[in-house]
């Protein structure tokens, strides 16, 4: 098989390579999108009102690192907006008459596929721009049109098909793996810590309807039990669909029109076991695409609850059993991007955190304005810029890692935890990175019936 | 000159006064138009209100920007400070518009405004001086922003040599009819270029979030337009 990559840093699909008329298409594209979503306002208003400060390049951590003009947030957009004011507004296409000027070419397309893959739309930039651009917004839609021309990486195709045309997950994990796979972590609970804990599935009426990121039931075992042994010391009233368990939503990080078709069918599982509450596990990107569930599914959809959120409404209402011993080691915590910048998720996870450590120390920056992980934006998935991920994107990272001092790094997110051990491994950082229900399971106090 | 000046402070000021009025409630009219139009075809119509608010307060008085990058930051408040307060509120300006229209407003002291004018040029080529030397800015700097910089300063300068003609080496009238002829530049440039921003900053924010608030269908309306909703 030849290398995909000789064109692009990413392996893509042969039809990438394959692809023709691509200018046209794009723009086609480009058309259809403006119409039909929401993107026309803020292109426009970037388009009339960008200032050009660059004050956006001081704040993202892979400018800090490679200084390279293609790096700069503002430069990045500008690619995109440079296409939009000639193709789609009257003084674009004028200028264009008069002067000659700006004309869209294949070439021009590699050059954005490379640029809107270098950044992870961690979306940082925006809190420093006076303009108030969002080059994460930019960035988001520039990928989904290079997608309607085949200009994707091939592990965030290859996985979003499994999900919607194969399997029904992106691990290709069957209903029969799953129910095996929920035994025997119900089995490592009961050795372990003597108690009965269940993963029930396919229960009717429960009030939670259970997406982890999909991969978790494959690598992050402790997690899931720290979720499970959480809904069995509160009395949760949960369950884990056959028809579909994966919470992870790749069109948030390539197409609109993918996300749209993946938020459909979690919905639709919750509807199917009649259950109330879309309760998405410790991932960053399956929760923020499960908020846009009232943007696909109307205001009568069902409500989207992260499992953090969960843990930290019960202790706070006192329900959450601990035990007198605490995690001794120094903990740190890294914000995910996609339910931080927001400020949505920021305060539950430390209020776990000072609840269950005797030492934990916060990273700086942090909450809204924390450094992603460098993974973020589906490249994590792309094993083949491992090096570019904990190089120049997440040397900031690793440098505020270092800087706490911790022994132990939780994020609540698949992707940054896979990034984060990659950086950890590259930069030899002796630090164990692990989700926040890891460290609830070690203190949760099961009781003395123990079932 | 005398009729040069008069066409300068009358017709020609009529209109690029006008263009600058009309070109900026333009721009406010599509905005407006355009997110109206967003917010009704929005799936999720629910929006972090409080978090706009707070952010385009903290822009439109940028204060707490100051902690990231307080060279710059410092130099562009000055120089917004000077370029909005200079022209609107000088004595001279105030008495213009009296006698025009009978409007009447409250004035700076000229002391007060010369000192404005000597910060709004210099921190206009602070501004063009940071621009080049900050090697990201530079980067991602076109020509116009020097020349839009030189476009500002220039009424400010001439400006202060009509209010001290002792140290105007070129001619009262002379440099009079380039005052009013740069502000007039002025006047058709801010709609027509990147200085729209003086009416669109207050709703960018806002803008930012409704760029994510989709219409319910807007992902399958466009696979059906691009005639592949089947396609992965």
């Amino acid at each position: 098989m030849s290398d995909t990559r000789t064109k692009h840093s990413f392996y893509v699909e042969q039809r990438t390579l394959d692809a023709t008329d691509r200018p046209r298409k794009f723009l086609e594209a480009f058309a259809a999108v403006l119409e039909h979503s929401s993107y026309h306002l803020p292109l426009d208003v970037y388009s009339r009102a960008s200032a050009r400060c660059g004050r956006c390049a001081a704040e993202c951590q892979l400018y800090q690192s490679t200084g390279d003009d293609q790096d700069i947030p503002c430069h990045r957009s500008e690619l995109l907006l440079q296409v939009y004011r000639r193709y789609f507004t009257r003084s674009g296409a004028l200028s264009a008459r008069l002067t000659g000027g700006f004309t869209l070419t294949d070439e021009y397309l590699d050059t954005m596929g490379e640029a809107y893959y270098r950044c992870t739309a961690c979306r940082r930039c925006k809190l420093s721009c006076p303009i108030g651009i969002d080059h994460g917004l930019v960035t988001h839609l520039a990928r989904w049109l290079l997608a309607e021309i085949d200009l994707v990486p091939k592990a965030l195709v290859v996985a979003t098909r499994e999900q919607l045309e194969g399997v029904g997950n992106t691990s290709a994990i069957s209903p029969a793996a799953l129910r095996d796979t929920c035994e025997f972590l119900e089995d490592e609970l009961r050795e372990n810590y003597n108690v009965d804990v269940k993963f029930p599935i396919d229960i009717e009426g429960a009030e939670y309807v259970f997406f982890p990121a999909v991969s978790d039931y494959l690598l992050e075992p402790d997690t899931l039990m720290g979720n499970a042994a959480v809904m069995h010391v509160t009395g949760g009233s949960w369950t884990i669909g056959t028809g579909n368990f994966d919470g992870i939503n790749y069109g948030l990080f390539y197409s609109d029109r993918m996300m749209e078709r993946i938020v459909r069918q979690e919905v639709d599982e919750v509807r199917r076991l009649k259950g109330r509450t879309v309760l998405i596990g410790e991932c960053g990107h399956a929760t923020r695409s499960a908020w846009f569930v009232p943007t696909f599914c109307g205001p009568g959809a069902p409500p989207v609850v992260n499992v953090v959120q969960y843990t930290a409404r019960q202790l706070r209402e006192g329900r959450l059993p601990l035990r007198p011993d605490r995690i001794e080691e120094r903990v740190t915590y890294h914000d995910p991007c996609n339910i931080a910048r927001s400020g949505r998720i920021t305060e539950e996870p430390r209020e776990i955190l000072q609840a269950i450590c005797r030492d934990f120390v916060e990273m700086t920056p942090n909450r809204r304005e924390n450094y992603c992980c460098g993974g973020g934006g589906g490249t994590v998935s792309l094993d083949e810029i491992r090096k570019f991920r904990t190089g120049p994107m997440g040397r900031r990272k690793a440098e505020q890692i270092r800087a706490t001092g911790a022994r132990l790094l939780v994020a609540p997110c698949a992707n940054c935890k896979k990034q984060l051990r990659e950086i950890c491994e590259d930069h030899q950082l002796d630090v164990e990175v692990v989700g926040l229900h890891d460290l609830v399971l070690k203190v949760i106090d099961f009781g003395e019936g123990r079932s | 000159m005398n009729a040069w000046l008069e066409w300068a402070r009358g017709p020609a000021f009529v209109f690029c006064f006008s263009f600058m009025v009309m070109g900026l409630a333009r721009h406010v009219a599509l905005t407006v138009w355009e997110t109206t139009r967003t917010m009704r075809r929005a799936g999720d119509k629910s929006l972090p209100l409080a978090y706009i608010a707070r952010a385009t307060l903290a822009w439109l008085l940028p204060a707490r920007a100051i902690t990231h990058d307080a060279l710059f930051t410092a130099t562009s408040v000055v120089f917004h400070v000077a370029i909005l307060i200079v022209p609107v509120f000088l004595a001279g300006h105030v008495a213009l518009w009296t006698r025009a229209l009978g409007l009447q407003w409250p004035a700076i002291p000229n002391g007060v405004a010369d000192v404005l004018t000597i910060l709004a040029v210099v921190t206009a080529a602070g501004l063009a001086a940071l621009r080049l030397t900050a090697k990201a800015t530079r980067a991602i700097t076109r020509p116009s922003d020097y020349a839009l910089l030189a476009a500002l300063a220039l009424p400010f300068v001439t400006g202060f040599l009509v209010m001290h003609p002792g140290l105007d080496p070129f001619g009262y009238e002379s440099v009079l009819l380039l005052h009013v002829m740069s502000g007039n530049l002025v006047f058709v440039l801010l709609p027509a270029t990147k200085l729209a921003h003086a009416a669109l900053l207050p709703g960018t924010q806002l803008v930012a979030e409704l760029g994510w608030h989709w219409p319910p269908d807007s992902g399958s309306r466009v696979g059906r337009a691009l005639g592949k909703e089947e396609h992965v």
